[in-house]
């Protein structure tokens, strides 16, 4: 196989940034696949190379295999990374990808069909024993069949992609008069981010906690456990913020569903760092998929296991890591990650697009920064809303929030409204802190929009003053009865 | 830029930037937004609060499904059309009773933010 002199990153925003940094650690070359959207980002800039690949529209750049494997070629790359989202889970994608003589980094097309397909991966599970939610995981998706199908599992019933991940074409359903059009929403949703409508049925656990564990399968295909992460603080089945390791789970648990990770990876005869989801419910956990890809909060267990997921990938897919039976990796400390959404906490969480201004990550130990974006780039509307992520580690989990709550209250976003403040909020609640959230913590305690706070009298004559100072006047303003702003603070 | 205003006789450390009329001030672990022309808080964008008879883009992004045509009848929180943006999936929902009065996009359409996507002629007995 070889070393690799050039890497393709199908990707965009931080995780290209992610990949280029262990690229160059490792002394490789980059070429940044992007659309013609993409040109004013992080990633852009940091690339050795850049190829256009296409539009804005992902269909027509990041999700096309075509273009992507082209642009490859094109850039002398000998590997593609896929990163996670788009084209990371397809398993076309990755045989293109081998049938062009490039490597895949990644698991192979044939365990990406049996993992990652979440209906094949349960038919993989049932053999193997392991515990499943019930559900329909059958080939005919006519809405009319899905929706007795939906009827026999019994409401609240979740309508989820086969094909996908990350929150997207999944519905939850809580009773028959909504079901069709929430199927029908879930299959559209499905076709439009992964390119399948597939999609398939599953009792909706009402107090459960995500856990998943992280696997990686070397170079030989031995597969190892990275231990576990929890991300139970979901919105709308996205995650916000997630954690290693997971405050919740006894030692017994965690061998124990460590195993079972372990055991269908195996099966699967995984390569590479992929995640298995359970849900625990009640001392019990059932599998929920398998993401055959990096995850997006790899970054806890790198911090609390002193790891780089990225360069062990890229290593694996050159045939030269392998796992070191007398190392043992014990989790050190505590690490949360919060994702920055470009978005309105005060107006229900809707996107926020446009040209960010100034941008801030305060330095300090124990913080680690992801981001794709600098002053003066784009967050444009064709993408996920995932602008950035914070990372903390600290000695245990209550200094971990206590450091993430002063980290993000320190942070700088401007042009663009961000979840910042949602964030701090979560971070505050009392059943956060505790540790006991289920996946239901989001729409139990933060259904509604956050209310706008009043701007204080503090705020109002800070914000005179930076217009006086902005606009070249006085060096502040230091009085509210002589501002020449006075009048227009009235009615507020 | 890192600004200091000095408010009885305590310095106060920010940071602000002016962008297209709007003042950005991040003060004391918190951003806040002021429009600058008029030195009010920034007014919040179209599609938001109020029961209003127009059903308006919440974000800039393209129509996938429009539930309803022109005349049918409409409830509160009833979905009348469906948005695509960031890849995710907005269902916009009415705000009033009434009928439909008109439809002003088509699926496949890219609007934006604020747009008046469809007109609601309110049940007038309410």
């Amino acid at each position: 196989m070889g070393k690799f002199s050039r890497i393709a990153i199908a990707n965009r925003g931080e995780v290209a940034v992610r990949i280029i940094k262990a690229c160059e650690e490792l002394g490789i070359e980059t070429v940044l696949l992007h659309s013609e959207a993409d040109i004013h980002s992080r990633a852009y800039r940091m690339a050795t190379k850049t190829i256009c690949i296409g539009p804005a529209a992902t269909a027509e750049s990041y999700l096309n295999i075509q273009a992507n494997i082209n642009g490859a070629l094109a850039g002398g790359a000998q590997a593609i990374h896929p990163g996670f989202g788009f084209l990371s889970e397809n398993a076309d994608f990755a045989e293109a990808t081998r049938k062009a003589g490039l490597v895949f980094i990644g698991p192979s097309p044939e365990s990406i069909r049996s993992l990652g397909d979440k209906v094949h991966c349960k038919e993989l599970a049932k053999q193997a024993g392991l515990p499943l939610v019930p559900g329909y995981q059958g080939e005919n998706q006519d809405v009319a069949h899905l929706i007795v199908q939906a009827e026999k599992i019994g409401y609240p019933v979740i309508v989820k992609a086969a094909a996908g991940g990350g929150g997207r074409g999944m519905k939850l359903i809580k009773s028959s008069a909504e079901a069709g059009e929430l199927i029908e929403s879930a299959q559209r949703e499905a076709q439009s981010a992964f390119g399948s409508p597939k999609v398939f049925l599953e009792k909706y656990l009402d107090r459960a906690k995500h856990i998943e564990f992280q696997v990686f399968g070397d170079s030989t295909g031995n597969v190892v456990h990275f231990f576990d992460r929890e991300c139970s603080v979901q919105r709308r089945h996205q995650k916000i913020i997630e954690e290693a390791t997971s405050p919740s789970l006894t030692d017994e648990l965690r061998r124990r569903m460590g195993e079972a990770a372990c055991a269908i990876a195996t099966l699967g005869k995984y390569q590479g760092a992929g995640t298995v989801e359970f849900l625990l419910q009640d001392g019990e956990f059932y599998l929920l998929e398998v993401n055959t890809r990096l995850q997006v909060e790899h970054p806890v267990t790198e911090e609390v296991l002193g790891v780089d997921l990225v360069k062990m990938q890229i290593l694996t897919a050159q045939g030269e890591f392998v796992h070191d039976p007398k190392q043992i990796r014990a989790p050190k400390g505590h690490s949360i990650e919060c994702r920055i959404y470009a978005e309105n906490p005060y107006l229900g969480g809707v996107p926020s697009t446009g040209t960010l201004g100034h941008v801030e990550w305060p330095e300090g130990p124990g913080r680690r920064y992801e981001y794709g974006f600098d002053d003066g780039d784009t967050i444009t509307p064709y993408y996920d809303p995932m602008i950035a992520k914070v990372i903390v580690w600290d000695e245990t989990r209550s200094r971990a929030i206590q450091k993430m709550i002063r980290v993000l209250k320190d942070s700088v976003v401007f042009g663009v409204h961000t979840n910042i403040p949602y964030l701090i909020e979560i971070l505050s609640h009392k059943e956060f802190v505790m540790g006991t959230m289920t996946t239901r913590f989001i729409e139990t305690y933060f259904s509604e929009s956050l209310k706008e706070p009043t701007l204080s009298e503090t705020e109002k004559k800070v914000a005179e003053g930076a217009l006086l100072q902005l606009r070249g006047g006085g060096e502040s303003a230091t009085s509210l009865a002589v501002s020449p702003w006075a009048s227009y603070w009235r009615g507020i | 830029m890192e600004i200091k205003v000095r408010i009885d006789g305590v310095d106060h450390k920010a940071q602000a930037q002016l962008i297209k009329g709007t003042l950005w001030v991040h003060h004391n672990g918190r951003v806040f937004t002021v429009d600058a022309g008029t030195g009010r808080k920034s007014r919040k964008k179209a599609g938001a609060g109020g029961s209003s008879d127009q059903v308006m883009a919440p974000m800039p992004g393209k129509v996938t499904k429009i539930l309803l045509n022109p005349g049918s009848a409409v409830s509160i929180g009833q979905a009348v059309l469906v948005m695509e943006a960031m890849k995710m999936e907005y269902t916009l929902k009415a705000e009033i009773d009434g009928t439909i009065d008109s439809i002003n996009c088509t699926v496949g359409e890219q609007v934006a933010l604020g747009k008046a996507l469809v007109r609601i002629k309110p049940t007038t007995d309410k």
